[in-house]
């Protein structure tokens, strides 16, 4: 099953390069990773993890990662994920409006890529992730 | 299971030589405390401070709250399989003291947060303003893993509790309240005209920091499952979410489940409160689907005839929240969700992360972009270092003098999505 991470987080590039696709780019913001992961959408993949993952919210931390596949693992009706990325990006707009993302610490920084690089490992564990 | 809670009422907390109560006032020893906490040797120091309603008291950043408990009769102990030992719960006679609390400070991240007040305006937005707080403010190795230090904070709030509660053991209680719900067919043949309820309680579990244990089990390994509504009464569920401080749902929030409290109340007269389904809110979507399907066929299977869910957080969340009411409402049982929103700073924008027609029966916990102005406060329990950028603070929110101003989600439990909290919203 042909998957892809599309992600800022450098943790995750360290921790998963080789063993899975992976789109990184350090430059990119969160809503950045939003708007790479809505463009995969587009082209046909479907999205395996909730592009909301995680309580902190989108102008709290600076990193996201979301997971991706050519297959989907469930029935989910058509333009379920293109929904879900869409309210997503609206989320995001909606916490920016109220107030900035903080200039982080390097340490807090390293926290935020720690939080989501945990997401992750929650739904790389499962079996039907390392399916051949 | 039938649980009788021994409720022991505190008025007063107090540092003492040894830790007992006595005439409503708990009297803890400082060092027996700090010395048990120190024990795991992932913390260099742990120091314990008391808060008291009414004073001018702020605490910050608030890591997990817990209600001091202790089993005195039937099977097991308290915090099953996290503390005490793996066995059942939910049985006998449990003790409690009530209007007292363990508090855990400290920074696991470079970002925690959750505060308290003690007094002021912002006070009545947490319970814990009104509770008598033991506070052990904690401090890890250097270079402990953030995941370890996650742990030890933990393990230090509900050791702490634990051993608060056993001065709770022999004393006769202020009151005792009864709890019982028979095994199935038995329940359903105890009120046969009543319509049947259940409470689908979604439970925190997306990694890090966001993460519950049933029976020592971490939730996001687990499928959806029944539980006895008293378990939990007991510490079955304890909380290891420490993010988003407004709807976390504190280790004493599930003991003190209120949707489980409010059932019992209305329990055969106005309806039938069967039982309890736990599931999860784990990131991969494949187990979103099973576990919304499992949820809608458990209830199904029970003959409901309705149920209340709540959730635990924002975003991610809200979409095992619209499965779950959508799949159990086509299963033909009447869904009601209990939620907090985020409307936006004029309560305005879309306040859910995701919608389905089905829902359409709705209790607001209220709104955690309202902001609210915070006094000076004479003391703080814990630090203060980061509360620009809290969620809920933004750069510039300090001032000089102590007070701030920030969002409603900065407080603990001011939202909280299972309904615990005082606030709502309303339709014209």
């Amino acid at each position: 099953m042909k998957s892809i991470m599309v992600t800022n987080n450098v943790r995750c590039l360290e921790k998963w390069e080789g063993k899975l696709q992976i789109d990184y780019n350090e430059e990119w913001t969160y809503l950045d990773v939003l708007l790479a992961a809505r463009d995969y959408i587009h082209r046909g993949y479907f999205l395996l993890t909730h592009p909301l993952a995680g309580s902190v919210k989108p102008n709290q931390t600076p990193f996201k990662s979301i997971i991706l596949s050519e297959e989907s693992l469930e029935g989910a009706e058509d333009f379920r994920d293109l929904t879900l990325i869409e309210e997503s990006i609206e989320a995001y707009h909606k916490f920016m409006g109220n107030r900035a993302l903080p200039e982080w610490s390097e340490k807090s920084a390293e926290d935020f890529r720690t939080i989501d690089l945990s997401l992750m490992e929650g739904v790389m564990a499962n079996p039907i992730m390392n399916r051949r | 299971m039938k649980l009788e809670l021994g409720k022991i009422y505190i008025r007063d907390v107090q540092f003492a030589e040894k830790t007992y109560v006595e005439d409503g006032t708990l009297y803890v020893c400082k060092e027996e405390i700090e010395k048990l906490v120190l024990e795991d040797e992932r913390l260099t120091s742990a120091r314990v401070e008391l808060a008291r309603p009414g004073e001018s008291v702020r605490i910050s950043p608030v890591k997990d709250v817990i209600e001091p408990r202790v089993k005195v009769e039937g099977n097991g102990a308290v915090f099953p399989g996290v503390i005490g030992k793996v066995g059942q719960v939910g049985e006998g006679r449990t003790h409690a003291l009530v209007g007292a609390t363990v508090i855990t400070c400290g920074k696991i991240v470079g970002f925690q947060e959750g505060v308290i007040d003690m007094s002021g305006s912002t006070a009545k937005y947490t319970p814990f303003s009104q509770t008598n707080n033991v506070c052990v403010v904690i401090e890890p190795a250097d270079g402990l893993e953030t995941h370890d230090y996650e742990a030890a904070g933990r393990m230090a709030g509900l050791k702490t509790a634990v051993y608060v509660a056993e001065a709770a053991k022999n004393l006769v209680p202020d009151e005792i309240v009864t709890y019982e719900t028979k095994p199935l067919l038995e329940q359903i043949a105890q009120y046969p005209d009543l319509p049947k309820i259940g409470y689908v309680h979604m439970l925190q579990s997306q990694g890090l920091l966001h993460d519950t244990y049933y029976y020592g089990v971490d939730a996001k390994k687990f499928i959806p499952t029944l539980m006895y509504p008293t378990e939990i009464m007991d510490g079955a569920i304890v909380s290891g979410n420490c993010v988003a401080p407004c709807d976390k749902v504190t280790t004493y929030h599930h003991l003190n489940n209120p949707v489980i409290e409010d059932l019992y109340q209305h329990h055969g007269k106005d309806l039938n409160f069967v039982g309890v389904i736990l599931t999860n809110e784990n990131v991969f979507l494949a187990d979103k689907e099973r576990h919304s399907d499992m949820v809608a066929k458990l209830a199904k299977y029970l003959g409901l005839d309705g149920l209340l869910i709540t959730e635990e957080g924002y975003g991610n969340p809200d979409t095992d929240l619209m499965m779950n009411c959508k799949k159990v409402t086509q299963a033909g049982v009447k869904v009601v969700i209990i939620t907090d929103e985020f409307p936006g700073r004029d309560g305005k924008s879309y306040s859910l992360a995701d919608a389905v027609p089905e829902a359409d029966t709705m209790v607001s916990c209220g709104q955690g972009n309202l902001i609210v102005h915070f006094p000076p406060m004479d003391k703080l329990i814990g630090t203060m270092d980061y509360v620009e950028s809290q969620i809920g603070g933004y750069a510039g929110c300090m001032n000089e003098d102590g007070s701030f101003d920030a969002e409603l989600q900065i407080i603990i439990a001011s939202t909280i999505a299972n309904g615990f909290n005082k606030l709502t919203a309303r339709t014209y």
